[in-house]
């Protein structure tokens, strides 16, 4: 290798040198490029929510609105907000979804890994074909339940209940398919060595399993959070109490019969957007990531 | 459990189950309640008729009657068109801006976390604020396009007619904008997992940029694709929340937005026929099972033919 370098003659190094140089510059060209284009897709992505604001704090925006582009109001003024905060009980409304999610999402994460550690780690008769059957619920569309799944809650006294919005999402095929393929590929010895040391299958799952399924878990949080917060047809079935709304209910509901009141309707789209735009900056890696491992979402 | 009546060798295979039964079986009820009976009871109720507050069979009426309605066509017809337009325009546009995210040096993360926002702050949200921004005198989108000198200006949400700047092209960029982000990730997951030495040989090779690109790695993102097509038909035919929020349940204007679940629920909820909505609930099931099928086999056919 060395000799090579030394036998080089300094004309040889000058037209490598330059090569690199030059490969640097087209490269750097490249970036600036790329930047521009991601720029401008990035610019337009974050427009609508900057509107949003700027319109919120304009305290003519109910009345007339102006015919240019407005980054900034021309007349701030927190009076919508104060409409707003008026229009719908909004801190009741994130009790509840955050109760919902919370409680949903605990649940939906105990139950997929439980069952998830029985169907890669058990031995039991008929465990293929109850294994199948989990799969055959991924191929049933909530919208096609719906309807008796209605009568059912109403029929159980759950009607302007939250556990309405939490029962029927306790357990999920696809929580299940995900905690079984990752437990799948846990060694069988480690659960041989607690079961020989005398610990309860449930033991084994809480002390040995649980604890090494930290990134599926992660991702199946991510989208459980994703889905219950942002879920409309189920809420809007199940809930009419406006006091049992939750923040996307409230949102579709209020944001339809506000009509023509742009100002008060934005700002509370952006009393429903802020929290939970400081949570995803907050917790951005652990969203992408969980989305990029079980390319699903919300 | 009394096993006595059966061999030594099952009785102790049924005990050893015993336990892991009592695993899943919280799950299994769960599943039981929530999802197999009011399946069961949706095709059921599909057959019968409500008669003065007693159930009466009337086989496949409730079928024969929605193929006929012109509402119901209607709004078959808008989500077919919605969900092709959406992805057609949404999966090549992430694929750009994957590619072009994947050959980013500075802040990747940036990007990625101010694409994938819309998503996380809901389809509701941003269909609330978009009803202002497509607002045709004062709206963003019009006020921008003005600026630009574009006359006359699109009316966006109020014109219900098929053309490209009415109220399904509306839909279609509200949809596109919520979802590219996710689109871009998954798709730059695809190409992260495509293997450098490809590119390298390839370079080798001699083969250039838009070569490489064709030959590497479009058939090695297929099946980040084939996985594309089959969710976003499946979550494109049951579209709801954003449209519900821009439209009601009718789907204004002139029920231009109107979705299958969205005429399922006025059906049920708003005109009492749950035994009509239940027929379409079944309807929607077998399209989503036909479309995935045919999604399957066209999509995966080649996979299928080449291991023969």
């Amino acid at each position: 290798m060395s000799d090579l370098t030394l036998s080089k003659t300094t004309a040889e190094r000058a037209t490598l040198a330059n090569f690199f140089r030059s490969h640097r510059r087209s490269t750097q060209f490249k970036q600036i490029v790329i930047l521009l284009i991601l720029g401008i897709g990035a610019f337009l992505m974050i427009m609508p929510f900057e509107w949003m604001l700027a319109t919120s704090f304009s305290r003519s925006a109910n009345i007339a609105m102006p015919r240019v582009v407005r980054f900034f109001p021309a007349d701030p003024s927190l009076f919508n907000y104060q409409v707003a905060i008026t229009n719908l009980p909004l801190p009741r409304l994130y009790l509840n979804s955050f109760i919902v999610t919370a409680v949903a999402t605990v649940g939906y994460l105990f139950f997929s890994a439980l069952t998830g550690y029985a169907f890669a780690k058990g031995r039991f008769v008929g465990k293929s074909i109850l294994f199948l059957i989990i799969l055959m619920t991924l191929m049933i569309p909530f919208e096609v339940r719906m309807i008796p799944l209605y009568f059912l809650i109403k029929e159980m006294g759950l009607r302007n209940n939250l556990l309405a919005l939490i029962l029927p999402f306790l357990a999920g095929g696809f929580g299940v398919f995900l905690m079984r393929q990752y437990i799948s590929t846990i060694p069988d010895d480690l659960v041989d060595a607690a079961r020989v040391d005398g610990a309860s299958e449930f033991t084994i799952f809480w002390r040995v399993i649980l604890p090494l399924c930290g990134p599926p878990l992660a991702a199946l949080a991510v989208l459980s959070a994703l889905w219950r917060w942002n879920d409309l047809i189920w809420p809007l079935l199940a809930i009419s109490d406006r006091n049992m709304y939750t923040v996307t209910l409230g949102l579709a509901v209020a944001g339809r019969s506000q009509g023509t009141y742009t100002g008060s309707a934005l700002a509370n789209a952006a009393l429903a957007i802020i929290p939970i735009t400081i949570v995803y900056l907050l917790l951005q890696r652990y969203i992408i990531r969980g989305i990029a491992m079980t390319g699903l979402k919300g | 459990m009394n096993l006595s009546g059966l061999p030594n060798e099952m009785r102790k295979q049924l005990r050893d189950s015993l336990i892991w039964y009592a695993l899943i079986a919280p799950t299994f009820i769960l599943f039981a309640i929530f999802v197999a009976y009011p399946t069961i009871e949706t095709f059921r109720l599909s057959l019968y008729r409500e008669v003065a507050t007693k159930q009466e069979f009337v086989g496949l009426a409730h079928y024969a009657r929605l193929l006929g309605d012109q509402i119901f066509r209607s709004a078959l017809l808008n989500t077919a068109l919605l969900g092709a337009a959406f992805l057609l325009i949404v999966i090549p546009l992430g694929l750009v801006l994957a590619s072009l995210l994947n050959n980013l040096k500075y802040a990747p993360n940036f990007f990625k976390v101010v694409y994938f926002l819309p998503q996380i702050t809901s389809s509701v949200a941003i269909a609330l604020i978009f009803g202002y921004v497509f607002q045709p005198n004062w709206g963003l989108l019009n006020n921008g396009l003005r600026a630009l000198g574009v006359d006359p200006l699109p009316l966006w949400l109020a014109d219900p007619n098929y053309n490209l700047t009415g109220s399904r092209a509306a839909a279609t960029i509200l949809a596109v904008y919520v979802a590219l982000g996710y689109y871009m990730l998954v798709t730059l997951a695809g190409l992260q997992a495509i293997p450098q030495e490809l590119y390298d040989a390839a370079v080798v090779d001699g083969a250039n940029f838009w070569q490489a690109w064709w030959y590497i790695t479009i058939p090695n993102l297929r099946p980040t694709f084939v996985f594309l097509i089959i969710t976003g038909s499946i979550e494109a035919l049951s579209r709801f929340g954003d449209l519900y929020t821009l439209g009601g349940p009718g789907g204004s204007p002139a029920r231009s937005l109107q979705t299958i679940v969205m005429y399922l629920y006025q059906t049920a909820f708003e005109s009492n026929d749950f035994n009509l909505a239940s027929a379409t609930a079944v309807l929607l099931f077998l399209i989503m099972l036909a479309v995935t099928i045919f999604n399957f086999r066209a999509l995966l056919q080649r996979e299928f033919s080449r291991r023969d």
